[in-house]
């Protein structure tokens, strides 16, 4: 589907969004939409002071008596990123909390998240478990999504990390789930054209059986109904982002871990794996345009942690290091088992999108509205 | 002055990297090329990586992963599972490996390693016994075919007859320590060190920092092998790849080393 | 352009691996007319020096090297039996050394070894860097180590010739230099990052 539109050029005078996101609107001031919904809809709900901090309380209470007399009271998410990281040091260290720490092993681990892992997980006494991914079936699946000509190509790791995280939690019957996603750096998302959603398990069964070799046998496979309605609901699974509920400064934070555990520090987000740094730095800006530092800052900017100014100097820089992408190059296709010809053949392949493929998007859709009417959900992906 | 040398040991079994229990049982843990990686990042001495199926199904060695396995290598590498002559052996030097192992293929035709050691020196050839305690008495057997065969042969004997024919170095593998992390089979590691002086490394329990610092203490310049050690962590076996950082391991060698 | 002698023994790969990473350019030689255009020349080794000698010797290459070393002092690095066959001869075999340095290889003296694996001398040991100028060994810091397997050792008629010694029983020649000519009796091919600053530095002189 061509589009022969050309659109004019446009970047927000709040933040750092542009017209790469072709669904983006701007009001008489030329600030984009996405500020607008921050401003409007999430910013007023967001309380990181004295309610934040009692509700979280009630939270942690609530895990707290739960999680009696068990090894564990809850399980947190980690893949050695700052804000995991922090979320883990916030909840054992001023929470109380006894959490299992949960890693999914995806196969692309950088050296540095196993060690920060490891710092952590040593430097707070707490206990890990590890959920390997089947690589053989990871790559299959991965090379798929590189032959859909989609931009969402992460999506393997990503459905992967939370599928594996309810499955386990629905196992082993227990009752909270914290993620370190959260509002301060991440209220602006990712437009779904950019990258569309993860949990959507029609959409990467269809592009698996389309174009996939080996059956996902081993593979995790979660269902957006199962964990947003049947766990949470029914079996009463519960999924917090604490960190929306406490200040949470990135560079503080950063400092914090450094100095605490001997964390080391990550060129950009989500440079724990491999392949999300040569995707988000590379293959997303260069292939389809969607460079994600726009998305990044711009939640850095509303939030406060980041001038406009100090983005738009930062953004005039490539994304990616000119002089190891050659190797990143090397380094995927080898991982993958293919050669960096084939690679680069799909890169140059005509560009789809999520719509060429099956999903579940009217489900998202509704479930959006319906989660924004019962106040649910604040701002959210579009 | 010189030290010991603390090697990781991986297992690959249908493409992907394992771990066992007494051979047993192998559990997957990732992909071995990522591992590998890692290990290389965290400057590991040496590292092992051996094909448990190889021999057992008698398939040739799997050039294509070598091959990569060797290009993360910046330290030696040494490699087996189903090595059964010389231009197989070569063909493993060739793409990038410093060691080849043998296990089965030494015990069936003991004459294969003077031949791979005229080709590339002896210093590559390296000869794996798994071991197991007999049962009634106090020896022990060899093992192959990955656990599941018994020779009958006696590794200190079997050791003496083959000590001046080529071999670099012996690696003792205790099968019945593997996977246990409670500790070495200190019995038949004195019993090889006793018999002779050729370079060893051993394999098979080390559960922490200590069970190396203590093969070290007791032996000073040794091959101080682990898998479970290096892969994984904490109470449930979570699979995190580890290895000692510089600072740790000169602590733990001066500590111990006498 | 780097050339790496392929005359049958050690691991080239290796050193094309380092250099690759580097995005050095270099070719691995095995025939003569490949050292065209060839600046700096690699001389890997393993194995027993007589078998070494043999090969290099019979590969055809020797003389061009030779020239290219002397005549027109291009740098060559000799890599453990690669700084052996450097040497007059060795203690080990009776075929002639190259002659280049002179020293001639002798087994180690492990009357001072107090464990029992006296020989090889395997493992990470340390070097002590006699001349902290030397651009080889350029932010490599004294002390640090390098993987060794050998049972011979180069033993220098000239102590000027001597580049760093370790320390294995007694003080021997871990590296030497005599001009245009380097020997290293570890493994920088396979000694981690200390190993890979080594090479980049040689490729820099």
């Amino acid at each position: 589907m061509m589009n022969n539109k050309t659109i004019k050029y446009q970047v927000c005078t709040n933040c750092v969004m542009d017209t790469s996101d072709s669904k983006i609107t701007f009001d008489n001031k030329g600030v984009c939409d996405h500020c607008i919904t921050f401003y409007n809809d999430i910013e007023p709900k967001w309380d990181t002071g004295d309610k934040g901090h009692k509700e979280l309380e009630k939270i942690v209470d609530k895990i707290k008596n739960q999680g009696k007399n068990k090894d564990f009271d809850c399980i947190m998410g980690m893949s050695g990123g700052v804000d995991s990281s922090y979320l883990l040091y916030m909840m054992k260290e001023k929470y109380d909390l006894r959490p299992l720490v949960f890693h999914v092993d995806a196969g692309w681990n950088s050296q540095i998240a196993v060690n920060n892992i490891e710092r952590l997980v040593d430097g707070l006494g707490l206990d890990l478990f590890t959920e390997v991914i089947d690589w053989e079936e990871m790559k299959d699946l991965q090379l798929s999504y590189f032959k859909s000509g989609v931009p969402h190509i992460d999506s393997p790791q990503d459905h992967a990390f939370f599928a594996t995280m309810y499955k386990f939690a629905s196992k082993h019957k227990i009752k909270t789930i914290l993620t370190g996603g959260n509002y301060s750096t991440e209220c602006i998302r990712n437009p779904i054209e950019w990258m569309y959603y993860q949990s959507d398990s029609i959409q990467l069964l269809d592009i698996h059986k389309k174009f996939g070799s080996i059956p996902l046998n081993n593979f995790p496979v979660t269902n957006i109904l199962w964990h947003k309605i049947y766990l949470p609901y029914i079996r009463k699974i519960k999924t917090y982002r604490p960190l929306d509920y406490i200040p949470y400064i990135k560079d503080d934070a950063m400092n914090l871990l450094v100095q605490k555990f001997g964390y080391q520090e990550y060129p950009q987000k989500h440079f724990e794996s491999r392949f999300t740094k040569f995707y988000e730095s590379y293959w997303l800006p260069e292939r389809f345009g969607y460079d994600t530092r726009k998305v990044q800052y711009s939640s850095l900017i509303v939030t406060n942690q980041m001038t406009r100014k100090d983005a738009l100097l930062k953004l005039q820089n490539k994304p990616y290091d000119t002089e190891t992408i050659k190797n990143d190059f090397e380094y995927i296709s080898n991982k993958l088992s293919i050669d960096v010809s084939e690679l680069k053949k799909y890169f140059q392949m005509p560009k789809k999108t999520y719509k060429d493929y099956k999903s579940q998007e009217l489900i998202y859709n509704l479930g959006s509205i319906g989660m924004r009417m019962l106040g649910l959900e604040k701002g959210g992906k579009r | 002055m010189l030290h010991p040398r603390i090697i990781p040991n991986l297992l690959i079994h249908k493409k992907g990297l394992v771990k066992t229990v007494n051979f047993k049982n192998p559990k997957y843990v990732g992909d071995p090329l990522n591992a590998v990686k890692i290990f290389n990042e965290k400057s590991v001495d040496e590292l092992i990586v051996t094909d448990i199926d190889a021999s057992v199904k008698g398939d040739e060695p799997d050039y294509e992963l070598i091959e990569k396995i060797a290009m993360e290598c910046r330290m030696p590498l040494c490699y087996g599972g189903g090595i059964t002559n010389a231009k197989q052996a070569k063909e493993i030097f060739r793409l990038g490996v410093e060691k080849i192992s043998i296990s089965s293929a030494a015990i069936n035709n003991p004459s294969i390693i003077p031949e791979i050691a005229e080709s590339v020196g002896s210093q590559s050839v390296v000869i794996v016994l798994d071991v197991k305690k007999k049962f009634f008495s106090n020896g022990y057997d060899i093992f192959t075919h990955n656990g599941t065969k018994k020779t009958g042969l006696d590794p200190v004997k079997f050791i003496r007859k083959i000590q001046n024919t080529g071999v670099g170095e012996i690696v003792i593998n205790s099968i019945d320590q593997d996977g246990s992390m409670k500790g070495y089979d200190y019995k038949i590691i004195d019993d090889v060190r006793k018999t002779t002086s050729l370079p060893m490394t051993v394999l098979g329990g080390a559960g922490s920092l200590d069970d190396l610092g203590n093969l070290i203490k007791k032996n000073s310049i040794i091959g101080a092998g682990a898998g479970s050690l290096f892969v994984f962590k904490g109470k449930y076996r979570a699979v995190l790849i580890n290895y000692p950082n510089q600072k740790e391991k000169i602590e733990l060698i001066e500590t111990f080393m006498v | 352009m780097i050339g790496v002698i392929d005359y049958g023994l050690g691991n080239i790969r290796a050193f094309s691996n380092i250099y690759k990473s580097f995005d050095i350019p270099h070719r691995i030689i095995t025939q003569k007319h490949e050292l065209s255009g060839i600046e700096k020349i690699i001389l890997p080794g393993v194995g027993a020096f007589d078998d070494a000698m043999k090969k290099f010797n019979t590969s055809g290459m020797r003389n061009t090297v030779e020239k290219m070393v002397f005549e027109n002092k291009i740098p060559i690095l000799g890599v453990c039996v690669g700084l052996q066959m450097l040497g007059n001869s060795s203690d080990e075999g009776v075929e002639e050394g190259l002659g280049w340095i002179d020293a001639n290889v002798k087994i180690l003296d492990t009357e001072k070894v107090s464990h029992s694996t006296k020989l090889p001398h395997m493992g990470w040991n340390t070097i002590n860097i006699i001349n902290k100028e030397e651009l080889l060994f350029n932010g490599i810091h004294d002390k640090k180590r390098f993987y060794f397997l050998h049972s011979y050792y180069f033993d220098c008629n000239h102590e000027e010739d001597i580049l760093t010694l370790t320390n294995y029983g007694f003080n021997f020649a871990s590296s030497a230099k005599k001009g245009n000519i380097y020997g290293v009796q570890f493994h920088p091919e396979k000694s981690l990052e200390n190993g890979e600053k080594l090479l980049f530095n040689f490729a820099k002189i």
